[in-house]
């Protein structure tokens, strides 16, 4: 039975307008005709926490967002993931340095990641690479076979 | 001009030496300097004569604190920097903004990355930063934020009466375009009064630029208004090609021009999608995207990335383009063309976009100019100033383009002058790609490490969303000694609270949305 559920939820995420920096508009980008994330149904967009069960952290976490993005994950009902998109919610990305006093470096310090998805910012291709991923980690399985190895 | 202002201020301010620079090294024509005292008096004298405050500016130098005010004019181009010395033990300085209001929000900035005090200043807690900062981040040393002025700062508390309520207009909320927040005082569905609170995404892009060296900090130049990166990298190559004396070769010039326009263009369709969807019109999202997608197209191969462009080198470009670029930019000239007559039929005549628009959000000349508002906003509010007219760099000074203007200064006035300013970028990139010269794209023999002389620039380039101010101290070092960013987005920004009393609710998301707000740019 959870298995069917869970096939339900990977193939119809609802993802969080959580828009931060630059990499929301890749992100929308990628819900917009060309890339079309409604392609593996999750086009559904909810502006309230309430209603998704998917954070993309897109974009830069500074020490004034962090309180507000944890409310925000705290509101979304279980079971949610989060995709941490671009280098800033990796790690900081490229605003690391000896002295910086206003950059979380790295959402997971703040709420568990299941996916990370880096570029600066990411292409909507790897966003979506990213949702592959995410599904696959949610029903044990992946829904196209993947790129191939060459490396 | 210059030499009028400059014998009426020596005779407003008696025994003071007011210097006249070389405008194209320094970007400013006057410079004087001045007591604490007399600060407000100055102010007074440049608000007489129509002047608007384009920036206020900190600079440390260890033994001083320096205070910088840029004054502009709408109508001629004259430009003044007036210094300030301020005692770092005690920084008290009185306040200008009774002046001008937009100094009310330079001197909060001032405030709490420097720590000084303005006397007569009406509210000055925490804007940008948080409340565990403990330090005054841009001071050159380690100085501490004293208990008293912690106390003092504060974070912004919002406070309803007996029959208003606040609300909390975002940080996450869909129609501020990113993390902008703006606490609303509400009496019903009226707002009495509206206090934007920023620094949600503040990433210390001036507190970097004194850690890196100049090629260094150029990446952060795309990142900081990542809709517009182009018109940013712009204004910083040129503002350093200006202090180094670099020379850039035509083509390269030109390939700007038509690089930096593309890029407007696909600012502007980025605003008309989003502005729509705010409205509640979603399709026009979902056309603007696919020509955004033409103009990524064909500047990907070129340039190496789709949003946060670092095309433009210290002396040229990072790379050539070639035939496909050319052959790609004319046929979407071509189509582009077609689009704005889908546009017009599409949204200019739409009754529900019209009555959404028109008269909310006016914005008078005196406003604008007191605010300090600058781009199309500026522009709707009928007065003509384009910084790619009146200080041409690149190859603009050779192009033929309209500057439109409004006449009511409200909402829809904004979208006409921007869809105008689209169909004038479609000109210049035509006109640029007709005159494309050949020829090499880099300037010979550029150092790797540049060190430009001492002394200071004012430079200023027109984005999409305004005027860019980049004001660089240099200390003959590999690194920036100081560099500030007046950006346009803050500046346009703080006319929303006085656009936004006595109206509706509905109506803050269509005020907001038309003045086209990039918050990384806003917050640095």
């Amino acid at each position: 039975m959870e298995k069917v559920l869970d096939l339900a939820r990977a193939n119809s995420l609802w993802p969080m307008t959580f828009g931060l920096a630059c990499c929301a508009i890749e992100m929308m980008s990628a819900s917009m005709a060309r890339f079309d994330i409604a392609r593996f149904g999750a086009e559904v967009f909810r502006p309230s926490p309430r209603q998704s069960d998917l954070m993309i952290v897109s974009g830069t976490v500074t020490k004034k967002m962090a309180p507000v993005l944890i409310t925000l994950y705290e509101q979304m009902p279980a079971p949610k993931w989060v995709i941490a998109m671009g280098n800033c919610a990796i790690s900081g990305g490229p605003f690391v340095f000896e002295g910086q006093y206003n950059v979380i470096e790295g959402v997971d310090l703040l709420v568990p990641v299941d996916v990370y998805v880096p570029g600066c910012p990411p292409r909507p291709e790897a966003l979506l690479e990213g949702l592959m991923k995410l599904e696959e980690k949610i029903t044990g399985k992946r829904r196209f076979p993947g790129p191939e190895e060459r490396w | 001009m210059v030499g009028k202002i400059k014998t009426e201020l020596g005779a407003a301010l008696g025994n003071i030496e007011i210097g006249e620079v070389n405008y194209r090294e320094r970007g400013y024509h006057l410079c004087c300097e001045v007591d604490s005292g007399e600060i407000v008096k100055v102010a007074r004298f440049f608000d007489e004569r129509g002047f608007y405050l384009a920036a206020e500016i900190c600079v440390d130098y260890k033994e001083y604190l320096e205070l910088v005010y840029i004054f502009g004019n709408h109508a001629a181009l004259c430009r003044v920097k007036v210094a300030l010395k301020v005692d770092p033990a005690k920084p008290v300085v009185p306040t200008i903004s009774t002046v001008f209001d937009c100094a009310y929000w330079y001197e909060r900035e001032i405030r709490e990355f420097f720590g000084v005090t303005f006397e007569g200043h009406p509210n000055m807690t925490y804007l940008f930063l948080h409340e565990g900062i403990d330090y005054y981040p841009l001071r050159k040393g380690q100085v501490q934020v004293s208990a008293e002025d912690k106390k003092s700062l504060g974070s912004f508390q919002p406070e309803g009466a007996e029959d208003t309520f606040c609300i909390n207009l975002g940080p996450q909320h869909p129609s501020t375009h990113g993390v902008l927040r703006v606490v609303l005082k509400m009496d019903g569905e009226y707002i009495e009064e509206a206090e934007p609170v920023l620094g949600y995404l503040h990433r210390m892009h001036e507190k970097m630029a004194e850690n890196r060296g100049y090629l260094q900090f150029h990446a952060n130049t795309g990142r900081m208004d990542y809709l517009g990166a182009m018109a940013f990298n712009l204004g910083y190559v040129t503002a350093v090609e200006r202090m180094c004396g670099i020379a850039v070769p035509d083509r390269a010039n030109y390939v700007r021009v038509i690089a930096t326009e593309l890029n407007r263009l696909s600012s502007h369709l980025m605003w008309l999608g989003a502005y729509l969807a705010d409205l509640g019109a979603l399709t026009p999202f979902l056309y603007v995207f696919d020509d955004r997608e033409q103009i990524n197209d064909i500047l990907e191969p070129v340039t190496g990335s789709r949003l946060t462009y670092a095309y433009f080198r210290f002396g040229g470009l990072y790379n050539d383009v070639d035939e496909a670029f050319v052959a790609a930019t004319k046929a979407f000239v071509e189509r582009m063309k077609s689009r704005f007559v889908l546009y017009e039929k599409l949204v200019t005549g739409n009754v529900i976009f019209i009555n959404r628009t028109r008269g909310i959000g006016v914005i008078t000349k005196e406003r604008a100019r007191k605010q300090a508002v600058s781009g199309p906003v500026l522009r709707a509010a009928g007065i003509a100033m384009d910084m790619r007219k009146t200080e041409p760099c690149a190859a603009y000074g050779a192009m033929d383009f309209d500057v439109p203007v409004g006449t009511r200064g409200d909402a829809l006035d904004i979208y006409h002058v921007r869809i105008k300013e689209m169909e004038n970028a479609v000109r210049i990139i035509e006109q640029a790609l007709a005159g494309l010269p050949e020829g090499p794209v880099m300037a010979e023999k550029v150092p790797k490490k540049l060190k430009p002389p001492k002394g200071d620039i004012y430079h200023t380039v027109e984005t999409p969303r305004g005027e860019l101010g980049i004001y660089i101290v240099s200390d003959e070092s590999d690194t920036p000694y100081r560099m500030k960013w007046r950006v346009p987005s803050f500046s346009n920004l703080m006319v929303f609270p006085e656009l936004a009393k006595g109206n509706l609710l509905a109506d803050t998301v269509a005020i907001l949305g038309a003045l086209d707000l990039v918050i990384p740019e806003i917050d640095r």
